[in-house]
């Protein structure tokens, strides 16, 4: 199902995400990988759920193949397409390869840059940026390819699109985003941010836009995790007082603190937005508990 | 100009390995400024290989050994000692070396041609002698215009048109933290000149066509191809 069909009915969309694996999947009737078995397991929780393309530029599964297992497990996949590697036919193709496979959703990005993976000798692609890529997408739903071609048969995709509400200069980041809705972009999922004020005014300011945006809730696991983010994660700051919390917990109540400190984040955001989406980095057994309680305090 | 870096002696030994009798071809262009092929520099690479056991037939630096119009003067009267050469070694930019090489098939003679520098870019001297910085891409479809004389195509890590990504923190590029983020500058620029709406203005994909090489320029028509 589309996310922009929940979107319209009001509903207040949940979204996760996992990372395929290095590897090939096959599976000849074995169990299913971790991250296919990861999404499973919280698919009564969420609407759907992201699939990272080659994350950080470390080679991975790819993208859409790691969608098509969701689905076949009867999750939801948001395809999640960069512009990093893959050059205008490429990203076109794969549009189409993507509706064709019976994805509904895609989240248009440009992705994390090559120096920053495990490949740094690639030659970096870039051909086109995400707005350009959202305009060259609903191009494709309307039927006819960036050069004006017309296709055999429409994709029908939904399209998202990402926005960072931590950047400074906030109204640059806004400017791109309008750009984004302008091009063709259905709904937001943000990057993570955990700083209420800072994301309130982002939200007010980007409001009038009047696109769904989806608050972008990292789950950190440990003080150790929250320093690589700060020290190796472009566009993410993990804020003190959340190390804080972490580091005056033993590691074996982490867990525990890092559900309090997310479900306190998302009821203090989940007013502010249309969705969540939760980055959980392999603690997707936090999501249950926290959509339930949101869903007891009435704020989903 | 093109920049360029020193190969190291190894790899440039290696090159000449089977070749005894040296030709040393310079620039006095770019390499000159990039103080890898100028005058100073063909005469100690000139010591150095004596030291390695090559006899260095010639020492030639073209005002700019790119441009036949400079080169050629310096090299047809050279041609009986090109001959006598076992190789060429030109210090110059990857243009240099096959100008050269161009020059000596027009003399009628089979030299085999070296480089010893490596070319690194199409870049401009901000600190002279010191710091040289890639300012433009060569994309054949000029946006500076539009974006406060600062070109996202080049100094974007990822060559975005229409706006950051989201990576840059304290505004510097998610891929060098030691880097301004192009479009944060281009931002402040366009501020200060009282033309922000232009950061509004969707920029369509660029044609790279224009950039498919080799490209060649008629001069006269103006007309690249």
């Amino acid at each position: 199902m589309k996310l922009t069909e929940l979107f319209q009915k009001g509903v207040f969309v949940f979204t996760g995400e996992v990372g395929p694996v290095k590897g090939c999947c096959r599976t000849n009737g074995g169990p299913l990988p971790d991250f296919v078995r990861e999404a499973a397991a919280i698919k009564d929780y969420v609407h759907a759920v992201n699939v990272a393309d080659n994350q950080s530029a470390l080679m991975r599964l790819g993208s859409l193949a790691a969608s098509v297992l969701l689905k076949q497990a009867g999750v939801e996949p948001i395809f999640q397409l960069t512009c990093r590697d893959r050059n205008r036919i490429a990203l076109q193709s794969d549009l189409m390869s993507a509706c064709t496979l019976g994805i509904d959703n895609v989240l248009c990005l440009t992705g994390d840059h090559i120096r920053l993976g495990d490949h740094t000798s690639a030659k970096p692609v870039f051909d086109v940026d995400s707005v350009q890529l959202l305009k060259i997408a609903r191009g494709l739903n309307e039927g006819r390819d960036m050069m004006g071609n017309p296709l055999t048969q429409p994709t029908d995709l939904a399209l998202g699109a990402v926005v960072n509400p931590g950047f400074e200069p906030l109204d640059l980041q806004l400017l791109k985003m309008e750009k984004k809705v302008e091009q063709g972009a259905q709904f937001f999922q943000t990057q993570a941010v955990f700083d209420p004020v800072i994301f309130e005014s982002f939200i007010r300011k980007a409001e009038r836009f009047g696109v769904p945006v989806m608050y972008g809730l990292l789950i950190v696991k440990s003080p150790e995790m929250a320093r690589y983010i700060n020290e190796n994660i472009s566009g993410i700051t993990v804020p003190r007082w959340l190390t804080r919390e972490l580091e005056a917990v033993p590691p074996e109540g982490r867990k525990e603190k890092a559900l309090e400190i997310t479900l306190r984040l998302a009821k203090e955001m989940a007013p502010m937005v249309q969705g969540i989406h939760f980055m959980p980095l392999g603690w997707s057994d936090l999501i249950p508990p926290v959509v339930t309680e949101l869903r007891k305090a009435g704020l989903a | 100009m093109i920049g360029t870096t020193k190969k190291p002696l190894e790899e440039v030994l290696a090159a000449l390995a089977p070749h005894r009798k040296v030709a040393l071809v310079g620039c006095d262009g770019c390499a000159k400024i990039c103080q890898t092929g100028g005058v100073d520099e063909v005469a100690q690479l000139a010591q150095t290989l004596e030291a390695h056991g090559k006899e260095i037939v010639f020492q030639a630096t073209p005002e700019r050994t790119c441009n036949v119009a400079k080169s050629d003067p310096v090299l047809q009267p050279l041609k009986e000692k090109i001959e006598e050469a076992d190789a060429l070694l030109v210090l110059g930019c990857g243009g240099a070396v096959q100008i050269t090489r161009h020059l000596t098939e027009t003399y009628g003679l089979t030299k085999p041609v070296k480089v010893g520098l490596n070319s690194v870019g199409h870049l401009d001297t901000v600190v002279p002698g010191a710091v040289a910085t890639e300012e433009c891409s060569d994309c054949g479809d000029c946006v500076l215009n539009d974006t406060g004389g600062i070109c996202p195509v080049t100094r974007c890590a990822k060559s975005l048109l229409n706006g950051p990504c989201g990576g840059a923190e304290a505004g510097k590029c998610e891929v060098d933290h030691s880097r301004d983020c192009a479009w944060i500058l281009i931002y402040e620029r366009l501020k200060a000149l009282g033309e922000s709406d232009r950061l509004k203005r969707f920029m369509e994909p660029k044609d790279y066509s224009r950039m498919a090489k080799p490209r060649t320029l008629y001069i006269k028509e103006g007309r690249v191809a």
